[in-house]
């Protein structure tokens, strides 16, 4: 053991003062009392056992020096060397991929829980004047704890790390230890993982040691999970993935919008993948749920639970079936066939057929009853239970058009019309385009369909001509049928941001995580990038027109990484051109000062002390009257 | 010690119920109020006297105030007076504790707690007892090694006021050598009768010797043992040094914890140690402590004691 500040010691001079005050402490103070008679009597019996009470008295001396000795020793901080894995300034990354949550640790603990306590090790290690910068790594690095020498910091830093369930940014890791670190002298970097290292990462200039978590190799993974339509079916491809070196049977279950579907039984050879397609899914599909299990007999370990869960979505795809009815608009047949994901089909007025579509155009002809889909009505020649048909005004001239997505790109003012007719609407429709006597664009909701009017026919327009006219149609296509709000592919990666377009009425966006939890945006003048896609699972997407929920989505999000899913531990890492062993010696030294168990010595000892002075150095239940309470009569 | 009031009106009267009692009955000079434990004495009338203020007017001879118009108390045969000797101690320690207050077990209160009063109330409720009765009182202090100064020995309960005027202006000073004055008070106490000892038994030699004199001199003796509550349980703590109020010696002490509890032990051992004395010898003792209101000592201890019925 040595002193750090050994001048300190020479303050076991105040010992003298301490005595000297002691001995003039003993002149008594002087009480009047009626009678000493009783005392006398008293003292005499005690003075049979003299030399216990000569020590009793000296007692509160002793325990005053013993405070003082404890105090001057702490102050000249005495340390004692160990040996420790760093030293100095330490950057500390600890591993927060997805793979640390495997839980093949002693005791069913988690390799990220492992990490923390190895954490809490190296904090405990720490000298005085050490500093320690704890980042974990995840999608991104995190800096939990910026340099600080102060243990309860980094313990309560540490308290807060979480893994993640998405890769770690090894790259971006190092470039943030490096520069926490720069410039300070005896620097080094302290990495705990399981490894799974990127080969490529560049060369650090301080010392860099690798602590392997981790013991098994064994797990389990769902490796894929997509859908696609087949012949108007929902259609599922599965990949089961042992990467243990035995072959093992599981359990895939599937489940569909909340109802178990099927468990079906895969075998899976050690180290390969086993594919499994699913057709006939129920046509209603969207959120499909797949997990792994054991089988009843037990199967091999799958220390990994994260990937043992994957999520699809199924989005059908848009049928985009227009119906066109008309006397022979070649105007129409043409924008409409000049959009390739429709199939746009002519029928002439009279009887409309029984399939389904998702539009019809009526050219200036009316059913008897108006067809339950989303509607173009050009031209109506009649009144419906919609709207009312009044008479034709001509020599239209244009009053004023709103400011709608409708009409993006649109410029009726220049457009000549010679005749177009009076129609009114129960105010489910808001006219769009208005000429001086009437409106000449009405668009609206009524029951669930979208139905939009131009109350002129096209014959009797050059709107035809225009290039305003493909922009309106397409325009209206958007309006008519709003397509999916963002572009996921089958699944997202954790952490892969998503951008979400607003549509024609939306105001905001609501996005529900897994968790449950709700975040909701507005819409801003570029689409939204959403990248807090951490979470595993199903993200349900909203899009809002004021209250109201316009359009609904879902994506998935999974892990489908064999980096992660590979969970044997790596030997060694490779950083730069160095490779790097997983068994760090504890080949540097640190200090493990004292100071703090003396001063808590000598806070004992004061307790102690206080005791003694007010209860005297009787153990309480020696006391055979429980004395009154101690107050000193002047 | 200021000229007050020892006690009031209302407690007078209920002290007027009471009366004092001894086991072996002394012969009386006078037919007095008392039974005597002579046996066949007819309960017939044996003699007058005259009349003096405070006697019970039930006793007065109404016939003989008719034909002669003087008062005359009627005595019986087997009645007898008893002599009621008051000792009061009168050394410096009684004067304690100095401001009169004092705690009770362990805290302040406003009780009066002083000890040399306190002893005053009581041989003024015992001696107006002992008048009231009819019996021969005196009322003595003990200063030094002698019997200092004496009021009586009168009867009759109009010499109550009287007794009070000379209780209220006494002092206390000195110290007190118990068995000496004990000792002179059995020579110059005159007829043998009730010796009813007040004080704190404080006095360095001891008591034993006294009260065998006063015994021998054919006296019941009943020791009334006054203590204040600060000396049952000392509030004193720390290094200390005590100072006796009645010598001014000092005496050093650590008082902590152990000392209290050792203290509390010797006091016990010191009042049991008188009790077995007192009644080996077949005498009454009564500890009492002075923050116990008087009125209940004389109410329930000594009567529970057999003093005082």
């Amino acid at each position: 053991m040595s002193f750090l500040t050994p001048t300190f010691l020479a303050l076991a001079a105040l010992a003298v003062p301490i005595i000297i005050l002691y001995m003039l402490r003993l002149r008594r103070r002087e009480v009047p009392i009626s009678s000493i008679l009783l005392w006398q009597r008293l003292m005499q019996d005690r003075e049979a056992n003299a030399p216990w009470q000569k020590l009793r008295r000296n007692l509160l001396l002793l325990l005053q020096l013993l405070i003082l000795a404890a105090l001057v020793i702490a102050l000249a901080r005495p340390f004692i060397p160990i040996p420790s894995v760093a030293a100095g300034s330490v950057a500390l990354l600890i591993d927060a991929s997805a793979s640390m949550n495997a839980t093949d640790m002693p005791g069913g603990a988690t390799r990220f829980e492992a990490a923390i306590s190895q954490a809490r090790a190296l904090i405990g290690d720490l000298a005085s004047d050490e500093v320690m910068t704890i980042i974990t790594v995840g999608t991104s690095p995190n800096v939990i704890s910026p340099p600080s020498g102060d243990q309860v910091v980094l313990r309560e830093a540490l308290r807060r790390a979480e893994p993640t369930q998405a890769s770690a940014d090894w790259e971006a890791a190092l470039a943030l230890a490096g520069a926490s670190i720069a410039g300070r002298e005896n620097a080094s970097v302290v990495i705990l993982s399981d490894g799974g290292l990127p080969d490529n990462l560049p060369a650090l200039t301080v010392p860099i040691r690798y602590i392997q978590i981790g013991r098994e190799a064994s797990n389990l993974a769902i490796s894929a999970l997509a859908t696609r339509p087949q012949e108007d079916e929902p259609q599922l491809f599965a990949a089961v993935t042992n990467y243990a070196d035995q072959d093992a049977d599981v359990i895939l279950s599937l489940e569909i919008d909340g109802e178990l579907l099927t468990a079906e039984r895969v075998n899976v050879p050690a180290g390969k993948t086993a594919n499994r397609t699913f057709t006939a899914l129920p046509a209603s599909t969207r959120v499909i749920r797949a997990w792994l299990s054991a089988p009843v007999e037990g199967g091999i370990s799958d220390y990994l639970p994260v990937d043992d869960v994957a999520y699809a979505v199924y989005t059908p795809p848009a049928s985009g079936r227009v119906l066109i009815v008309t006397e022979g608009n070649r105007f129409l047949q043409q924008v409409f066939s000049s959009f390739p994901a429709l199939n746009a089909f002519r029928t002439a007025p009279g009887e409309l057929p029984q399939e389904p579509f998702d539009l019809m155009v009526l050219d200036g002809w009316l059913p008897e009853k108006l067809p339950d889909t989303h509607l173009l009505i050009i031209a109506p020649p009649a009144s419906t239970d919609l709207f009312a048909v009044g008479d034709a005004f001509t020599g239209v001239r244009f009053a004023r058009q709103v400011d709608d997505p409708i009409l993006a790109f649109v410029d009726f003012k220049s457009v000549a019309i010679r005749e177009a007719a009076l129609v009114r609407t129960g105010g489910w429709a808001k006219p769009l385009v208005e000429a001086v006597d009437g409106p000449l664009l009405l668009a609206g909701a009524s029951n669930g369909r979208r139905i939009a009017i131009l109350t002129f026919d096209l014959h009797a327009s050059d709107l035809p001509l225009r290039i305003d006219f493909p922009i309106l149609i397409a325009n209206l296509l958007q309006w008519y049928s709003p397509t999916q709000p963002f572009d996921a592919a089958d699944s997202l990666r954790p952490g892969q941001p998503v951008v979400i377009r607003a549509q024609a009425a939306t105001s905001g966006y609501r996005i529900t995580s897994p968790d449950g939890s709700e975040q909701t945006f507005s819409v801003g003048e570029s689409p939204l990038s959403f990248s807090a896609t951490t979470q595993l699972g199903i993200y349900r997407v909203e899009l809002l027109s004021g209250s109201q929920v316009e359009t609904e989505a879902s994506f998935a999000v999974n892990l489908f990484s064999p980096d992660e899913s590979r969970i044997a531990p790596v030997d060694a890492i490779v950083v730069g051109e160095t490779e790097i062993g997983g068994k760090a010696d504890r080949d540097e030294y640190g200090l493990r000062e004292l100071w703090p168990w003396l001063a808590a010595a000598a806070l004992a000892v004061l307790i102690i002390e206080w005791w003694v002075y007010h209860r005297g150095s009787t153990l309480p239940w020696r006391a055979e009257e429980k004395p009154g309470v101690a107050s000193n009569q002047q | 010690m200021p000229a007050e009031r020892l006690f009031d009106e209302k407690t007078l009267r209920k002290l007027e119920q009471l009366r004092l009692i001894a086991h072996k009955v002394r012969s009386g000079a006078v037919k007095g109020e008392r039974r005597s434990i002579k046996k066949g004495t007819s309960i017939e009338f044996a003699d007058y006297r005259d009349y003096t203020r405070g006697d019970d007017l039930r006793r007065l001879d109404w016939n003989v105030y008719a034909r002669l118009e003087k008062p005359f108390i009627k005595l019986l045969e087997e009645e007898e007076d008893l002599t009621v000797h008051i000792l009061l101690d009168t050394s410096e320690s009684m004067n304690w504790p100095p401001n009169g207050l004092g705690g009770v077990g362990g805290a302040i209160s406003t009780v009066d707690v002083h000890k040399f009063r306190y002893g005053m109330r009581l041989a003024a409720a015992l001696a107006h007892i002992a008048l009231t009765t009819g019996d021969r009182v005196s009322v003595s202090l003990l200063t030094g090694a002698r019997m200092a100064d004496r009021w009586g020995p009168v009867r009759g309960r109009g010499q109550t006021l009287s007794m009070l005027t000379w209780l209220e202006h006494l002092r206390t000073g000195g110290t007190t050598d118990l068995n000496a004055a004990l000792a002179d008070y059995a020579v110059r106490g005159g007829r043998a009768g009730l010796v009813l000892l007040i004080g704190d038994m404080l006095s360095p030699g001891g008591y034993r010797d006294g009260l065998n004199a006063l015994q021998g001199r054919g006296h019941e003796v009943a020791v009334l043992h006054l203590l204040s509550p600060d000396e049952i349980e000392p509030v004193a703590a720390g290094d200390i040094r005590l100072i006796d109020s009645e010598t001014g010696a000092g005496q050093d002490v650590t008082i902590d914890g152990a000392m209290r509890g050792l203290y509390a032990r010797r006091l016990r051992e010191w009042r049991s140690e008188m009790a077995s004395y007192c009644l080996g010898r077949g005498a009454h003792y009564v500890a009492m402590e002075t923050s116990t209101p008087w009125e209940n000592v004389i109410l329930y201890a000594l009567r529970r004691a057999g003093v005082v019925r």
